[in-house]
């Protein structure tokens, strides 16, 4: 039982890493809201939650994902394959749009599947199984699609990644849906403290009786599915189907978990932190942009910014102890 | 047991992930979109466009800035390469000519649409009097640049279009079928009639090069069938990668390989340094789109005699006086040609396309005389 009593200890550490890094994100955007006009604008901060939801959408079930230990490089990849399942089957199979979309969840959520199964059942390290899937999935959206765009979908589709409902962007929406579910689902059942249990000693879960191995497969699927619905929202926003989608998008949502106080070994970390995480880098960036920060330097400055305010953080926090 | 398991399970993992290159054998790069190749004959003139009608968009309750002085913002696919330094330089010396005109040249350091599609936006929301955009995807940029029109902000493309509605004009360096023409015309005349060759291109969605190779398709099935198609691969805007494209076409085709296309200005002297290091030099002819500065080390080395491309500075040269000529209202739909200061009059194709003139050859000649 020594790793579900410690458990409850971990994300406490967690909450107060996530108020220094609120702290930190709140005076970066008093700095920037000075420097330029625009950036503290209720139409530019909606503006940012539209184009944030992508990464968000990945960024949770990826921190269950990293909670256990694991970690999930290929949700990108996953991206752009249910972007062509989607653009592919309803363009070149004929299914109807709707169904179309469900298909396409459903390869994210077999895609994910299929790494937890690999991960659990063959016991393949996840970094392996999933830098190896990565391939296996980009190529298999650029070897289906042969490389050509899907274009023209109707103007019903693109309500997702372009309308609003009062106002609000509709993906941020959903964002903030599962932001809630994520949340509750890993603060308040049994499931989330599970997750918690396999990152700090898997072994010790394992004799504890706890479903070790399905609930990790379910991070996995959980992970594959909302890349789906990422790929989804992502193709209703740009309006076309590319197999290149979501190049990169690992990288992002893992940043933004990480810088969360999520722990890299797993144990610790929480959904509040991801969103900090998730908002903070998003903003930076655009915050940035605006000031007149040119592309390139704004990469540097994002990347010195999340090293300081790690540092920051793990400082304060360890003087405090 | 279980050791053993996981390496045949992750082998056989990487295994199916190298496979799925097997599918790119059968992929030429080309677009679907119909194609229009020139006569074979090179005294031929052009046969006359029919007049379209202007299709472009149209910037929403813009302010009249008419003789004012406005802020423009430069978005290319990347930043960083030579081409698009030469662009920005053009267009930023047209800036300093016209005078009341400020811009700067901004994007992704990668050719990633979802980059560039939010340094457009995070521009619109800074607020500035126009974009400039050479697009990463035609449709994909298309939402982002409706928006700024929508809040009165102009929009002008050049090197890469959009959908025609999602910007008012786009500067046409030049025709898909007359630099696919002459491409292909070069090939034939170096490695001969029946000669088989192979093209790194940059990604099979770009749609410059996806156009440029439907077109070069169409020209050789027309005046030159006997050449071969080996095969087209992608090499991004990569230098290394193109590289090591470009060697692997070489080492898989052997002796067959008698001429490398390369369709981007970072794949072509890639290809050329590939050809140099193999020592093939004079046996596979190099033929591509790049600048003369990356070219010149090879074709001052006889190892390539041709370099296609128009001048990108005055593409971009071309770009700020068009938009100038917009804000002004000189520049309205219908219009036949537009003033674009040195460059003299230039016409207006397609509908709302702004031609800047014929492809251009670079041989040993002349290419010294070029720098950018």
């Amino acid at each position: 039982m020594s790793a579900v009593a410690s458990s409850p200890r971990a994300p406490r550490i967690a909450v107060r890493h996530e108020i220094i890094l609120a702290a930190i994100l709140i005076v970066a955007l008093i700095g920037l809201g000075f420097a330029n006009d625009r950036f503290l604008t209720l139409d530019n901060l909606l503006n940012q939650g539209r184009l944030m939801t992508e990464i968000g959408l990945i960024a949770l079930p990826m921190t269950f994902v990293i909670i256990t230990g694991g970690i999930d490089v290929s949700v990108g990849a996953i991206v752009g394959l249910c972007a062509i399942a989607l653009g592919y089957s309803w363009k070149n199979l004929g299914f109807p749009l709707p169904l179309a979309i469900v298909f396409s969840l459903g390869v994210g959520a077999a895609a994910g599947f299929a790494n937890g199964f690999v991960i659990t059942r063959i016991k393949v390290p996840a970094i392996i199984t999933t830098i190896a899937t990565l391939t296996l999935f980009r190529g298999l959206a650029e070897g289906i699609s042969q490389a050509h765009s899907v274009r023209g979908y109707p103007e019903w589709f693109y309500f997702l990644g372009q309308g609003d409902v009062f106002g609000v962007p509709t993906q941020l929406l959903i964002l903030l849906i599962a932001i809630v579910a994520f949340g509750v689902a890993l603060d308040r059942t049994s499931f989330g403290r599970t997750l918690y249990a396999i990152g700090s000693n898997e072994t010790a879960a394992r004799f504890s009786a706890l479903p070790v191995d399905r609930v990790k497969l379910a991070a996995y699927t959980l992970s594959g599915l909302t890349s789906g619905l990422s790929a989804f929202v992502l193709v209703s926003r740009v309006t076309t189907t590319r197999s290149d989608m979501g190049m990169g998008y690992e990288l992002d949502a893992i940043a933004a978990v990480v810088l969360g106080g999520t722990s890299i070994f797993g144990g610790s970390g929480t959904i509040w932190g991801t969103v900090i995480g998730l908002v903070m880098i998003q903003l930076l960036k655009n915050g940035l942009a605006l000031t007149g920060v040119k592309g390139d330097a704004t990469i540097m400055v994002i990347g010195i910014v999340l090293i300081a305010s790690v540092l920051i953080a793990s400082s304060l926090q360890r003087r405090r102890e | 047991m279980r050791s053993y398991l996981l390496t045949t399970a992750a082998a056989a993992a990487f295994a199916l992930a190298m496979n799925t290159g097997a599918f790119a054998a059968g992929w030429d790069g080309a677009d679907d979109l119909p194609t229009s190749p020139l006569a074979c004959d090179a005294s031929a003139p052009a046969a006359p466009a029919a007049a379209k009608p202007y299709d472009g968009g149209k910037a929403i309750n813009a302010p009249d800035k008419a003789g004012k002085e406005i802020t423009l913002v430069d978005v290319p696919k990347l930043i960083g390469i030579g081409y698009f330094n030469a662009t920005s330089k053009g267009i930023a010396d047209a800036a300093k000519e016209i005078g009341n005109v400020k811009v700067t040249t901004d994007g992704p350091t990668e050719a990633k649409i979802d980059e560039q599609i939010k340094f457009i936006d995070n521009y619109i929301t800074r607020g500035v009097d126009g974009v400039l955009f050479a697009a990463n995807d035609p449709v994909a940029i298309a939402p982002v640049l409706k928006k700024a029109l929508s809040k009165g902000i102009h929009v002008v493309g050049y090197d890469a279009n959009s959908t025609p509605d999602a910007r008012e004009w786009f500067i046409n360096q030049a025709e898909f079928n007359g630099i696919a023409k002459a491409m292909i015309d070069s090939l034939a005349k170096e490695s001969g009639e029946d000669a088989a060759f192979g093209i790194v291109t940059s990604t099979f969605t770009t749609p410059n090069q996806a156009r440029w190779i439907a077109e070069m398709q169409a020209y050789a099935a027309k005046c030159h069938p006997k050449l071969q198609w080996l095969e087209t691969v992608e090499a991004q805007e990569d230098n290394v990668l193109s590289f090591n494209q470009a060697t692997t076409l070489i080492n898989k085709y052997g002796d067959k390989l008698k001429g490398l296309f390369g369709m981007t200005s970072v794949a072509t002297p890639a290809s050329a340094e590939a050809v140099t290091k193999a020592k093939l030099c004079g046996k596979v002819a190099v033929i591509g789109l790049a600048t003369p500065n990356a070219m010149k080390p090879y074709v001052n080395a006889d190892c390539v005699k041709s370099v296609v491309l128009w001048n990108p500075i005055d593409l971009g040269y071309a770009a700020t006086y068009v938009m100038r000529a917009i804000v002004d209202g000189k520049l309205k739909p219908g219009a036949t040609s537009v003033d674009a200061g040195k460059l003299g009059k230039l016409n207006v194709v397609n509908g709302s396309e702004i031609l800047l003139g014929s492809p251009f050859i670079f041989n040993k000649s002349n290419i010294n005389g070029f720098d950018f």
